[in-house]
């Protein structure tokens, strides 16, 4: 497993249901995400198919993103579903202005996750529960596309120090607040703070999504 | 008091990855709320941890798609940038919050900012403070929102948005006067229908800013209007109003 895999303490661990080399997506920018900001516009107006098209474009990176924060299968594709539909019901309020359709839609994935599991589960139960569940997903299609995305995203987390990288995964893919991350690095807030930053803002120059 | 001191601006990372609890994540916001640079960095780190996602992506189950479109046939759509128990008829088109920002300026930005925020993740929380947060956009939203500032008699400055429309108005104040321990300001309607208590308005005397507070059920005919009392509430005004908005 690389870094760029790595999400959280005991998340390498051979968590079972995780396919550990899961590919697949678009990265934030590119024309893909354009493509995403147009159907969006037609899920806004009720178009069933472009709303299935959206499906297919995002439910894979949901999914697993959800995943490697709640852990229990069964709870992260209720989740899933619950952002899913938001997309279909919220798609008016995308605002291009603001950002990226994939920002959007990841960003409601994100929250959706993380209050699921602050509102139910601490942490230590997350990893218990997960350990007690085998359900395993395919690997998403290697297209050639989702294959480069990948390597990008790995690259670029490569490119980061030790600490702005852990602290980077364990908030984002983890789902843990800066305070636990800290606790979990043993390392001062403030200094979570700004490597959760530093560490951003270098994978935003490494990727080349800067809106 | 802010955690882990330094400048404010460090929590963007944090804040783009959802690793900011409340009630920093409030402060934080409204520290947005006054600095586009910031917003615009929020932004792109939204776009780099979007892209981060891109790493996990998994194949779901067939099941999944079925269920998810089945459950969007039967689900009604939001309308623009509008409370989600707004009717159809208010369907506005998007792009109300530049316009608002110049209506809005000064007193209310952090609001506005706070609706952006509730617009971009509107279904992701459903706790109380999302409930205001809504309540807030309808109001700022509402094609016949209006905005009045009264200075308040002691100090400090109140700003109102109302909208008949919404039946409710948002409440925010500026620079008022520190309170001594055991004491709030209260909001009050004062009209026709009679004086009814509009809430306590939390955090008055530390920050420059308190609310915004919503306050719904208004009658024709009502103003706003607001007192010092004890932190429990009075069930009347135990002293005329420090400031006193007539609501048109």
């Amino acid at each position: 497993m690389t870094e760029g895999q790595r999400r959280s303490p005991g998340g390498s661990s051979g968590r079972p249901g995780r396919p550990a080399d899961a590919a697949g997506g678009h990265a934030g920018a590119g024309p893909g995400a354009d493509q995403l900001g147009a159907l969006l516009g037609r899920v806004a107006r009720g178009d069933q198919d472009a709303y299935a098209a959206v499906y297919d474009r995002t439910a894979g990176r949901v999914l697993g993103l959800v995943l490697s924060i709640v852990r229990d299968p069964a709870q992260s594709e209720e989740v899933t579903q619950e952002v899913l539909l938001d997309v279909w019901r919220s798609a008016s309020r995308f605002d291009a202005g603001l950002g990226s359709a994939a920002a959007w839609v990841m960003t409601l994935a994100h929250r959706r996750a993380v209050d699921r599991v602050r509102s139910e589960q601490k942490a230590a139960e997350r990893e218990r529960r997960a350990a007690s569940s085998a359900v395993a997903y395919d690997e998403v299609a290697e297209a050639v596309e989702a294959r480069l995305d990948r390597e990008r995203v790995r690259r670029c987390l490569g490119s980061l120090t030790e600490l702005q990288r852990e602290s980077v995964t364990l908030a984002y893919y983890g789902g843990y607040t800066y305070r636990e991350v800290a606790g979990l690095l043993g390392v001062a807030i403030g200094t979570v703070k700004t490597r959760m930053r530093d560490g951003l803002i270098r994978l935003r120059d490494c990727l080349g999504v800067d809106p | 008091m802010r955690p882990g001191g330094g400048d404010p601006h460090t929590l963007a990372g944090a804040y783009a990855m959802d690793a900011v609890p409340e009630p920093d994540r409030s402060r934080f916001e409204r520290h947005l709320a006054r600095c586009e640079s910031c917003r615009q960095e929020v932004r792109g780190l939204r776009e780099a941890t979007a892209a981060l996602a891109a790493a996990t992506a998994v194949r779901p189950p067939a099941a999944l798609r079925d269920t998810v479109l089945r459950a969007a046939g039967q689900t009604r759509q939001l309308p623009p940038a509008a409370a989600p128990w707004t009717p159809a008829r208010h369907r506005r088109r998007p792009g109300w919050r530049p316009r608002l920002a110049v209506a809005v300026a000064g007193a209310l930005a952090a609001v506005a900012v706070a609706a952006g925020v509730v617009t971009f993740g509107i279904q992701g929380r459903l706790d109380q403070a999302q409930h205001r947060d809504r309540m807030v956009a309808a109001v700022l939203s509402a094609s016949d929102a209006t905005m009045m500032s009264r200075p308040v008699s002691t100090g400090g400055t109140a700003t109102v948005v109302m909208s008949h429309r919404e039946r409710a108005l948002v409440f925010t104040a500026a620079d008022l006067r520190g309170l001594p321990a055991g004491h709030s300001y209260e909001l009050w309607l004062i009209g026709p229908a009679g004086t009814r208590s509009a809430g306590m308005i939390n955090g008055s005397g530390h920050g420059r800013m308190v609310g915004p507070m919503v306050v719904s059920g208004l009658a024709a005919g009502d103003s706003v209007g607001m007192t010092v009392e004890p932190d429990s509430g009075s069930p009347r005004p135990t002293s005329p109003p420090l400031v006193l908005i007539g609501l048109r």
